[in-house]
């Protein structure tokens, strides 16, 4: 009795058509996992492209704006140039001041405010040395960081 | 006929294996074959390009802030070949607007070798221009009509001054290629140009690793007060007019610090049109003649004789001199300006009456060593090395020189026989306005970069006489001014100065009939905050300085004070008190 139900249980196990499905199984197993990992670097690899487009169209706009900057600022020069001001002050009814005419006025501890150029010294480069390396890894580069460095934020 | 299958099916299968093995073996041949390292350096070509970053070049400003050099947009107009859909059309259109021929365009357009994809058609093109042809391709592209296609304007920066001829002599230029010329441009080119970077830019997005960080020119900012500049400037313009003279030269220092605080000079050039400059200029020496043209500045030069002579202890301001009208040094003999004897004098008579008798004798009792090493100490004949380029030596002869002869140890005391340039002048006498101490001339206030300041530390040349000397030659200077009524005086400020005539050496001699004239002066006297040089050529109303040179150094004084807020000598002693 006791062999004949080992017998089932063997002929079940052996049953040609479970063994196919095993391996359907494992088959189907590998697929799925190789199209995740696909999925996930296609997914990482795509946003790297378009932060990469991103960044160049930056790069265009910051060149553009620094030059229109330094365009404006020579603009507002001509306009408060030495010539223009003395023509629209001398349109307003000003004259040049003669000596007698001035009073001069002792303020203790006063002194002359510094020009604005020298109280904000302006950076006008990009202040980012390089892109973070979220914007420039592969998917494979991140495993092997992680690996070498441990820790997965 | 289980098996039969089973046969056939193996027989499929190493088919396939075979085929797919064939595909694998060829596909491996072909990477490695010695076409596909042709084809893969291809790929590498077309993969990116080396770009060249060029920095925005460094903006110069005044010291109140006012910007004397920066940069403007121009563009670039240039034509796609392969989108260009009516040659005629775009001819045409720019034509009309750039201001070159039909021919000239269309030549361009037809005629540009295969290979080229893309023609530039005119570059510098100014910002209303290229606005202009953007509206008509607008309008077109609305129409849908394709005749401008290709059309392309690219834009860039340009060296703009917004102040024209404004210091151009102080400030130089920058010619298209990015390069400085002169003044300010030209000695600190690399400082303003900045470092260029040349980068490898993939076209791959996925390799757009680093954004190409490339510091912009470093910013200067002068010691040149701008609006004083535009008041000299036009004041030497006048009495360039006024007493009918060729060329002039005007100088406003600090003596205290040698700070540059306004430098005019003749002609001066619109740099925003640098064409101009050979139409004006014969050399570049007579681009700036505050620094780079030499003369012989006459009388003007006594008051380093004078220092000399004080500070060696050859005369004190009382020791008295009988002037016969008439000295011989070197058997040569010297006469007085106007050939008269002007009798018994002390020294600041001397001064006061510009007597070249005196002042030859002053330089016979001191002696050659003593005289020339004084002279030397002023930096008589060295640059003063003041940051500006194009700055000229001038010329002391010493004894041992070929060309030096005896009677030149009593010509030179009173500026004859000698070469320099007002701003030589103007730093050898600082040492008489400063307590002794002769500062370095300078333009530079500060530097500008990466968001931070760099101020530019005054240096000294030396002490080439004591304070004592200095005060006293102050008070001599100041006093004989005021003694002459001399036309320099500027009333409620007390100055000092000395006006120079000096004969112009030919080659046949000093010509009979023009001069040229000068004024060195300081003020207020007891505290001296600025330092004035004038400098006529041959002017034709009057060949004296103290009718041309000296009226016109109460005019710059008078502005200065005005400009610079110093209160004259009474508001200034009660602040003290």
């Amino acid at each position: 009795m006791q062999g004949q139900a080992t017998q089932i249980i063997h002929a079940y196990r052996q049953a040609p058509w479970r063994v196919q499905r095993q391996w359907v199984g494992v088959f189907l197993l590998v697929v799925v996992g190789a199209a995740m990992v696909a999925a996930l670097y296609l997914d990482v690899t795509a946003r790297t492209a378009v932060t990469g487009r991103e960044i160049q169209e930056l790069r265009i706009q910051i060149t553009t704006i620094q030059r229109e900057t330094a365009d404006l600022e020579t603009r507002l020069a001509d306009l408060t140039s030495t010539a223009a001001m003395q023509r629209r002050a001398l349109e307003l009814g000003y004259r040049p001041v003669l000596p007698g005419e001035l009073d001069y006025v002792a303020v203790p501890g006063f002194a002359p405010p510094e020009p604005a150029i020298l109280l904000a010294a302006k950076d006008t480069s990009p202040q980012t040395d390089a892109v973070p390396a979220e914007y420039t890894q592969s998917l494979l580069e991140w495993f092997e960081d992680r690996i070498k460095f441990g820790g997965i934020r | 006929m289980r098996q039969r299958y089973a046969v056939r099916s193996t027989i499929v299968v190493a088919g396939l294996v075979v085929a797919v093995l064939a595909v694998i073996v060829q596909i491996i041949r072909i990477q490695t074959s010695e076409q596909a390292a042709v084809f893969l350096s291809q790929g590498d070509r077309y993969a990116g390009e080396f770009q060249m970053f060029y920095p925005e070049r460094g903006e110069i400003y005044d010291r109140n802030g006012h910007l004397l050099a920066g940069n403007r947009t121009v563009y670039e107009v240039g034509v796609s070949l392969r989108e260009m859909e009516s040659p005629e059309a775009m001819a045409s259109a720019l034509s009309s607007n750039l201001g070159l021929t039909y021919d000239e365009i269309y030549k361009k357009l037809t005629e540009s070798p295969e290979t080229w994809e893309y023609v530039v058609v005119q570059d510098y093109v100014a910002v209303d221009t290229v606005e202009k042809l953007k509206r008509l391709v607008e309008q077109l592209d609305d129409a849908e009509d394709p005749r401008l296609s290709g059309l392309a304007f690219k834009p860039h920066l340009q060296r703009s001054y917004p102040e024209n001829a404004l210091a151009s002599n102080v400030l130089g230029f920058v010619t298209r290629d990015g390069r400085g010329y002169f003044g300010v441009e030209e000695k600190y080119n690399d400082l303003l140009a900045g470092n260029p970077v040349q980068i490898w830019v993939p076209r791959d997005p996925n390799k757009a690793t680093e954004i190409p960080k490339v510091p912009n020119g470093t910013t200067l900012v002068l010691t040149i007060n701008r609006d004083l500049q535009a008041k000299v400037e036009s004041i030497l313009d006048e009495s360039l007019s006024e007493y009918g003279a060729q060329n002039g030269t005007i100088i406003v220092t600090d003596p205290r610090n040698g700070e540059i605080l306004a430098m005019a000079a003749t002609p001066r050039m619109d740099l925003n049109n640098y064409g101009n400059y050979f139409s004006l200029y014969d050399n570049g020496s007579q681009y700036n003649r505050a620094i780079g043209m030499t003369y012989e500045p006459g009388s003007v030069f006594k008051v380093l004789t004078m220092a000399a002579a004080l500070d060696a202890g050859t005369v004190a301001p009382e020791t008295t001199f009988i002037d016969t009208g008439a000295i011989e040094v070197g058997g040569i003999t010297i006469q007085n300006w106007n050939r008269d004897a002007w009798g018994q004098q002390n020294m600041t008579g001397c001064l006061q009456h510009s007597l070249n008798v005196c002042l030859a004798w002053l330089s016979s009792q001191m002696g050659t060593q003593a005289f020339y090493g004084y002279m030397e100490r002023f930096g008589i004949g060295h640059p003063t090395g003041v940051d500006l380029s194009g700055e000229a030596p001038g010329r002391l002869k010493r004894p041992g020189d070929g060309d030096w002869y005896p009677v030149d140890l009593g010509t030179n005391a009173f500026g004859q026989g000698v070469a320099v340039t007002p701003l030589q002048m103007l730093m050898a006498a600082s040492a008489i306005a400063n307590e002794g101490k002769m500062a370095t001339p300078h333009v530079l206030y500060a530097m500008l970069r990466d968001g931070h300041q760099y101020n530019v530390p005054s240096q000294y040349a030396g002490s080439p006489i004591s304070a004592e000397t200095a005060r006293t030659l102050n008070e001599m200077l100041s006093v004989s001014l005021e003694q002459e009524s001399s036309m320099a005086l500027l009333p409620g400020y007390r100055l000092a100065g000395k006006t120079g005539t000096a004969q112009i050496p030919t080659d046949y001699g000093y010509d009979a009939f023009h001069t040229n004239v000068s004024f060195i002066g300081w003020g207020p006297v007891d505290e001296p905050q600025f330092m004035i040089y004038i400098w006529m050529e041959q002017p034709s109303t009057s060949i004296w300085a103290s009718e041309t040179a000296a009226p016109v150094f109460s005019r710059v004084a008078e502005q200065t004070v005005i400009l610079l807020n110093i209160p004259p000598d009474v508001v200034r002693s009660q602040v003290t008190k």
